[in-house]
């Protein structure tokens, strides 16, 4: 099969693509080892004459920086948090708009507006809501307590300081849960309904003559049969919320952090912005090596469960 | 056997009942009770039909009033004076209609050039990017070649880099060819997506192999079958590839700003986000949110015009195949 | 078989990176040095990055062009290209970018840490060789006669920027000159004149004064927070300055905030903020301009003093009520002081810097365009006017459109002039931060480190060390 001709021809079809990313992915990489390992790089520096010798510095620099740890937490907490719950969430969504017909294509539109938006401008409408003017010191009462605590205290609740300064870590994180999945939804939404709709109904025509109930045919039916876009959505999940930084931007500022804790929501990316906006190439490089080895190792760990779980 | 019937009933709709007609008539009395539960049962089912379709919509409706209530905080925002927008406790509906808002955002930048150069720069590099991706698509789902897993995964890896490191480098790059403020500057470098050519291999490979023997014995070169029969199967997904690549160019930021930033390329981001920051440094958020919406519109536009496809093809880059 | 063809792309690869390390940008960034017969009369396009807006009520780059066509009468052939790149972050991205591959401006909007920045790559001209130059030369104008100019600075000129302002330029540690002020503004005080009239009060002077007025204020109207402070950064660094404690070194060992004084200033701070005296904004949530304009009669929190941006004066008078009034009227002094005779306040707003070039020319033409921009008195008071921004030059005070305008300031239609007024009767107290690479983040730290032990989310001692940490990582 494969002769010499096809060989050539392969190779033919992929050059243009091939050539461009020689140029403007496979170079800027080889670029980034290089400022990586080479110790205190910056560009600046460089282009000032300096010269800079190789070794492992930039690495050390940053994994004994306390604030990396703090982004490493964040990130992981982040990812192992939004993504299951948007991944639930899209499912049931999926399959109760595919179980509809009245309003199904306008909120299928609806779902998927935010797909379209700027993350960081609606970050600050959501910063907006959330947000609590003139808490005084005690706590107990504020000149606006924000449309959100407006809501909880409608139902009786205390109003809870969610992004202001002397905001509890696990508030400020709900805030983030909450805009990251509300951003994450469209996407899934649309990847699991087209899955959805390309079940074949005599699946569920079986199940109801079987007698099964509905929760028992979505954890039964629906969801092995899914499985494939589940699969989908959970590595792209994954890869996106290890990238995560916009969203916070929008909710807390270039602070990463209420007022008075700066950088406790900070993330791995968020660390990399803040070294290239202080020149430090050598240490955004490692950083951006060590988020690649872990993005690239729970990849690996996503397709290895998902080998095992997905049915083809 | 007829418990075994009516037990079945009891399940299925009443369509199903009627053929049984037969064995019914020999059980008539036992068969009476058995019917009154049944319709029970059935009235029941239909209860508890009508309460889960209300519960599904309750909370479809809740989730979807979620999604749209910052989009009505912004337009809300964006139709503000700044001193009203600087209101302790902020009003559900603007006092006084500040259009001048948007007049303010538009202003800022003659539109209509940064609209050319977008939709000039979207279009460009569209079209060039597809010829890219359908070459490669077909590649790696075709053609058969050594080393081509090898290449596939390096190239699904390089996914995985966050890209922000790349602009440094690339900006270098661009640099030394001479490419600053030219729209050059802004189409090549992004022209091939990793993202688009894995999308349109798993569309290629949806289409049946037999397809392509068939085509083969006929004495069709590749590249003709690829024009003649891929290409027009996988026309939903390069739609999709089209719309996401111009909502990419409309929303493209930070690279453009570097590379080319003069009054002749300037892109509509670039030219809107001048409207962001006022005289004095400080940030005037409701023209801010009046750009943010003129931004957003046209995309909001496109979306509902061609909603199907971008659906579509987006669903297809599901795993299958 | 794969793994062949793998290092076969390997290799590829790494060909491919040693042939574009050749490309590496080489830096024209050798020392300038004035040409002998300085600007030579040619054409040269200088580029000018800025963050001017031209809004109807600010037409700051309408107000520019206009000068640079002044300009132009006498150098016809400079041509001034300029660009409003966002804000000042976006400005120092984009150069610092640009350098690294030697394509930056000729001249740019700075802070000093942009400037501390860009000197990593020694991009910035030092500006003492034109200053002190005493050479005269000549050349033709736009109506084709020879006219005399020179580089330098005389006495006059250099004694007319105000002290403070004129210093931001050699904020380095090297005693060189890096840059020119161009526009600038400081923190007020802006008090509510309404309410201290109608109780008596008295506008406080001292910090000692300034917490016995709040403790009264809280007396009349206890549901109010008397004062808010916008920026805790730079109240912890005016309080460095005015309590003569140390904050940050240029040269040597940069970040000597953490000291007892500062220590003891905050625990004092905190024991205020318990009694619901101040905010900021990072504290409130808002601009505290927000409860300070805040007119509603009951069931809002109110301030009646605020410190923020000269700049910024507009957004602190109240919104006009339906016959047309201001509620209340607004009155605007210095800031309190610990020690009134050694007054120290803030100075902000951007310097110009001007960057080496591979022609000379092009450098020469932007200090002639820099050194107008800065010492023409028009420009400086209508620019001052046009944008809420303090003049840098002492004399625009007697220019007669600017003097005029001064002359009408009130607490009311004409707050921006009463802004201006109260700046310019303080220059002596402008002071400037060293700065250096990394004293960006000491001001962000001190004051995230000030909210934070307001606020008790960290001990003091965790709360310096924190940011003597953060600071630390950052050079």
């Amino acid at each position: 099969m494969v002769d010499g001709k096809t060989q050539w021809k392969g190779w033919l079809y992929l050059a243009p693509a091939l050539i461009m990313l020689a140029i403007f992915t496979f170079w800027p990489i080889i670029n980034t080892l290089y400022m990586a390992f080479s110790n205190g790089y910056t560009s600046l520096g460089s282009a000032g004459g300096e010269t800079y010798s190789l070794g492992i510095e930039n690495f050390i620099k940053v994994i004994q920086y306390k604030g990396f740890v703090t982004c490493l937490k964040n990130t992981c907490l982040l990812c192992i948090i939004t993504v299951p719950v948007s991944t639930i969430l899209a499912l049931l969504i999926s399959v109760a708009l595919n179980s509809i017909k009245v309003l199904n294509r306008a909120l299928q539109t609806i779902y998927f507006l935010p797909y379209v938006t700027n993350s960081i401008a609606i970050g600050m409408v959501f910063a907006m809501m959330f947000n609590i003017v003139g808490l005084t010191p005690n706590g107990d009462s504020a000149i606006t307590w924000g449309i959100i605590n407006n809501i909880i205290q409608l139902f009786g609740g205390k109003g809870i300081n969610w992004i202001n300064a002397g905001s509890n870590y696990w508030a400020n994180m709900m805030v983030m849960i909450i805009y990251i999945v509300w951003n994450a939804l469209p996407f899934k939404i649309l990847i699991l309904l087209g899955g959805l709709q390309s079940i074949n109904k005599q699946y569920y025509d079986a199940a109801k003559i079987d007698g099964a109930s509905r929760s028992r045919i979505l954890w039964r039916i629906t969801v092995p049969l899914l499985s494939p876009m589940i699969a989908y959505v959970v590595i792209t999940g994954f890869i996106g919320g290890f990238k995560e930084y916009t969203s916070i931007v929008g909710v807390f500022g270039n602070t990463m952090g209420p007022a008075g804790n700066p950088r406790v929501l900070n993330t791995i990316v968020g660390f990399i912005y803040d070294s290239l906006s202080n020149n430090n190439y050598g240490r955004a490089s490692a950083a951006a090596l060590i988020l690649f080895v872990i993005i690239f190792i729970v990849t690996m760990l996503n397709m290895y469960v998902s080998k095992k779980k997905v049915h083809y | 056997m007829d418990k075994e019937e009516n037990k079945m009933t009891e399940k299925v709709d009443s369509e199903n009942i009627a053929p049984e007609n037969d064995s019914v008539e020999i059980v008539k009395i036992e068969v009476s009770q058995e019917e009154l539960d049944v319709k029970k049962i059935k009235r029941s089912q239909k209860i508890g039909k009508i309460a889960a379709t209300v519960g599904v919509y309750i909370f479809l409706i809740f989730i979807a009033i979620i999604v749209l209530f910052p989009f009505y905080w912004m337009l809300n925002s964006s139709l503000k004076t700044i001193e009203e927008y600087k209101w302790t406790k902020p009003s559900f509906f603007p006092n006084k209609l500040d259009w001048a808002n948007y007049y303010e955002a538009y202003k800022a930048a003659s539109l209509g050039d940064l609209f050319l150069h977008t939709v000039y720069v979207g279009l460009i590099s569209t079209v060039l990017s597809l010829i890219i991706t359908v070459l490669s698509a077909f590649a790696f789902a075709r053609l058969d070649f050594k080393g081509k897993n090898a290449v596939f995964a390096v190239l699904l890896a390089t996914m995985m880099i966050p890209g922000e490191l790349f602009t440094i480098t690339n900006y270098s790059t661009i640099y030394a060819l001479g490419w600053q403020n030219t729209f050059s500057a802004m189409i090549i470098p992004f022209l091939v997506s990793v993202f688009y050519i894995y999308l349109l291999r798993q569309n290629f490979l949806q289409i049946p192999n037999e397809l392509y023997l068939a085509a083969k014995v006929d004495g069709t070169s590749d590249f003709k079958y690829l024009l003649k029969v891929m290409v027009p199967l996988a026309l939903p997904t390069l739609i999709s590839i089209t719309i996401l690549k111009m909502m990419g160019a409309w929303n493209t930021y930070v690279w453009p700003n570097l590379v080319a930033n003069d009054d002749a390329h300037k892109l509509i981001t670039n030219g809107l986000r001048n409207a962001f920051t006022a005289a004095d440094g400080t940030s005037d958020y409701p023209v801010q949110m009046a750009a943010v919406a003129i931004v957003s519109a046209p995309l909001f536009i496109v979306f509902l015009f061609l909603r199907k496809y971008i659906m579509k093809g987006v669903s297809r880059s599901g795993i299958k195949g | 078989m794969k793994r062949k063809s793998f290092i076969g792309c390997l290799v590829a690869l790494a060909t491919l990176a040693t042939l574009s390390g050749c490309n590496k940008a080489t830096t024209g960034l050798t020392n300038f040095v004035i040409p002998e017969g300085g600007y030579d009369g040619s054409e040269v396009t200088i580029t000018f990055y800025h963050t001017m807006g031209d809004t109807t009520s600010a037409p700051l780059r309408s107000t520019l062009d206009k000068y640079i066509a002044e300009f132009n009468k006498t150098f016809p052939n400079i041509h001034v290209e300029h660009e409003q790149i966002g804000n000042y972050d976006n400005v120092r991205d984009k150069i610092k970018e640009q350098i690294s591959v030697g394509a930056q401006p000729n001249m740019a909007y700075s802070y000093p840490d942009h400037v501390a920045l860009y000197n990593k790559a020694h991009a910035v001209v030092t500006l003492d060789q034109f200053i002190d130059d005493t050479k005269e030369y000549e050349t033709t104008n736009a109506a084709g006669e020879k006219v005399k100019y020179t580089f330098g600075l005389t006495k006059e000129q250099k004694d007319d920027f105000i002290k403070g302002y004129y210093d931001t330029g050699k904020a380095y540690g090297d005693d060189l000159m890096y840059s020119l002020p161009y526009s600038k503004s400081t923190e007020v005080l802006y008090y509510n004149k309404t309410f201290f009239e109608n109780n008596k009060l008295n506008v406080p002077t001292t910090w000692d004064e300034m917490w016995t007025l709040c403790a009264r204020i809280k007396e009349i109207d206890p549901s109010s927070t008397p004062l808010g402070y916008d920026s805790a950064n730079n109240w912890f660094i005016t309080m460095c300055e005015q309590m003569e404690s140390p904050y940050t070194s240029a040269v040597g060992n940069h970040f000597l905030f953490n000291n007892k004084k500062n220590k003891d200033w905050l625990i004092d701070l905190k024991e205020k903020y318990k009694a619901g005296y101040f905010t900021t904004q990072g504290l409130l949530g808002t601009y505290t301009s927000s409860i300070f304009t805040e007119t509603a009669t009951q069931d809002a929190t109110k301030s009646y003093m605020s410190i923020g941006s000269s700049a910024g004066a507009t957004h602190q008078r109240p919104e006009k009520d339906a016959e047309g009034n201001y509620p209340f009227e607004v009155g605007i002094a210095s800031i309190p002081q610990i020690n009134p005779n050694k007054p120290k306040v803030i100075s902000q707003g951007p310097d110009i810097c001007i960057f080496k070039n591979d022609n000379p020319q092009k450098v020469c033409a932007s200090w002639l365009f820099l050194k107008y921009i800065t010492t023409c008195v028009e420009l400086q008071a209508e620019f001052g006017l046009v944008s809420g921004y303090v003049p840098v030059l002492k004399s625009v005070s007697d220019n007669p459109v600017y003097k005029a305008a001064i002359e009408k300031a009130d607490g009311g239609a004409n707050i921006a002039a009463l802004s201006a007024k109260v700046c310019l009767e303080q220059e002596e107290a402008y002071y400037t931060s060293p700065a250096f690479v990394g004293s960006s983040t000491a001001r962000d730290e001190v004051g995230s480190l000030l909210e934070a032990v307001v606020t008790e989310q960290k001990t003091i001692d965790e709360a310096f060390a924190d940011a003597i940490d953060e600071c630390e990582y950052a050079i």
